[in-house]
């Protein structure tokens, strides 16, 4: 059964997010994406964030596609124009890969190849329109396609915005989802409570959100995403994560928890980011 | 200096379609010397689309004023008296004008009558080339005082391109290949081993690509 379908009949749906190496070694990803596979139903491939140049995102998808995972492939603006934004879409679909991810894509200035040029040809917007055009046989031309695809499309939402923030949020996911969005992923979750006004005014059934788990290495990465990145983390889950005799063992209780709690209040799945602790997915996929 | 073509006229018709009364404002500045906005184009502008509009049965009334520079805080100061006695204001200066016009008058709606199009000059009378793009770092003196970042289609560092042909570029017939320029420039002089150097990827970090740019000149800040 493909993600979509999954969606559709509504299963919980676990991705996982899966780092193309930065060079040509791919067996890491592979076997930590192999070993889970059971317990996931679609590999997240990153394009690329926050402009590190790595594999691309396309090769990433169709190495793992090619062992028999379904991927998300994350397609940003930055990198490619129009033209190589619908090569790689036709290409990516021609080798499997039925789910996407749009993106704006950070600015070269915060990534290791800092004197770029960003490309932002086309926006995000413009972007999923592209997409549905392919959709229908043609390209942004206006010429036929031999062959269109069908694509399963996802984008961001942040979630954790209140106020005004959160109207403007709520009105940017509606323009998106008009644009052929089928799914949202949401940052990095650790208390529900955070999320609570965004909750309030999505109606979960109809729209499917699917919010991050972070596993959290160390207290010290704890701190710097509490102050650094807005992801609020509560100094009682900070303190919990310091008295623990086995962070490890600890992190993965935490990262149960919010899964649960990300589970009961009927989000359509969760997406793990292990941040480099790829190989402890599995004791995590275990207890959910 | 900056360079600037007029819109159509029918473009201009749409923008200001549900206004009577507008200011027509020019600038004495780059505009003026490529002859698209200065206090001449201005007259003329303001007397086509009073016919147009009278023709439409819909007369619009026109008042005109030409600033030394649109671009500068002083100068824009000139219309503070009569600003909000329009419907709306129509700019004939580069892109930069109306908007230092927008941000003066936050309450009045600025419209651009001209697109603005590159830097460069006039190489015979009537016809304005593009000699720069303002990429931030100056490395003409590698090629002969020639730009090959504004000039050559791909910005190459190291051209031409296999598209190079008769000393034309592969986009058009009628367009130089500035590289094949450079490169029979550097034969004459007998310098074509400069042209081997095989230079860094270039920094587009001082270009626009490394977002929008600000020059500050500490000793003239108060
Ligand atoms: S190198 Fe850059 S600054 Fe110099 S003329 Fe060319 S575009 Fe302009
Ligand atoms: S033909 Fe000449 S000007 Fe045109 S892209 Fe190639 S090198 Fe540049």
């Amino acid at each position: 059964m493909h993600l979509k379908n999954k969606f559709d009949v509504g299963k919980f749906t676990i991705l996982a997010e899966m780092q193309p190496p930065k060079g040509v070694n791919v067996s890491a990803m592979v076997n930590s994406a192999t070993r889970v596979q059971k317990a996931v139903d679609a590999f997240l491939v990153p394009e690329m964030g926050n402009a590190v140049m790595r594999m691309s995102s396309l090769g990433g998808a169709m190495i793992l596609q090619r062992k028999g995972l379904e991927t998300i492939m994350q397609v940003n603006c930055r990198d490619r124009n129009r033209i190589a934004l619908q090569a790689d879409l036709l290409a990516a679909y021609g080798c499997g890969i039925l789910n996407i991810m749009g993106v704006s894509g950070e600015d070269p200035g915060l990534g290791d190849h800092h004197q770029t040029k960003a490309v932002d040809d086309i926006d995000l917007m413009t972007l999923f329109k592209a997409v549905s055009t392919l959709q229908t046989g043609k390209d942004l031309a206006g010429n036929e396609l031999s062959g269109a695809p069908a694509f399963l499309v996802g984008a961001n939402v942040n979630t954790r915005v209140t106020g005004d923030e959160l109207e403007k949020e709520l009105s940017r996911m509606a323009e998106k989802a008009e644009a052929g969005v089928d799914f949202f992923i949401a940052p990095p979750v650790f208390d529900i409570g955070a999320i609570a006004p965004f909750m309030e005014k999505v109606d979960l059934k109809k729209t499917r959100i699917i919010p991050t788990v972070m596993l959290l290495k160390s207290v010290g990465m704890a701190r710097y995403l509490d102050r650094h990145l807005n992801v609020t983390i509560s100094k009682d889950l900070i303190q919990r994560l310091m008295r623990a005799p086995d962070k490890a063992t600890e992190s993965l209780a935490i990262a149960t928890e919010i899964i649960s709690a990300v589970k009961a209040a009927g989000f359509a799945g969760i997406l793990i980011s292990a941040m480099g602790w790829e190989e402890k997915l599995q004791k995590l996929l275990d207890r959910v | 200096m900056i360079i600037a073509d007029r819109k159509s006229l029918e473009e201009i018709l749409d923008m200001i379609k549900d206004f009577k009364k507008i200011l027509l404002v020019g600038c004495k500045g780059c505009v003026t010397v490529c002859n698209v906005g200065g206090e001449k184009e201005v007259g003329v502008l303001a007397v086509i689309l009073k016919i147009a509009r009278k023709k439409e049965g819909n007369p619009i009334e026109i008042d005109e004023k030409t600033l030394e520079r649109q671009c500068d805080p002083e100068y824009v100061e000139q219309i503070r008296d009569i600003f909000d006695q329009y419907d709306a204001v129509l700019s004939m200066a580069c892109g930069v004008g109306p908007q230092f016009l927008s941000e003066a008058y936050p309450s009045q709606r600025f419209f651009p009558a001209v697109d603005t199009k590159f830097f460069g000059g006039a190489v015979q009378h009537g016809i304005w080339e593009e000699r720069c793009a303002g990429c931030g770092t100056c490395v003409i003196h590698h090629y002969d005082g020639l730009c090959p970042i504004a000039r050559c289609s791909k910005s190459l560092q190291h051209g031409p391109c296999g598209g190079s042909a008769d000393g034309k570029c592969e986009i058009a017939k009628d367009v130089e290949c500035i590289w094949d320029t450079i490169v029979k420039k550097k034969m004459e002089q007998g310098r074509l081993e400069d042209l081997r150097t095989i230079r860094a990827p270039k920094d587009w970090q001082t270009a626009r690509d490394g977002g929008p740019r600000k020059s500050i000149r500490e000793e003239l800040v108060q």
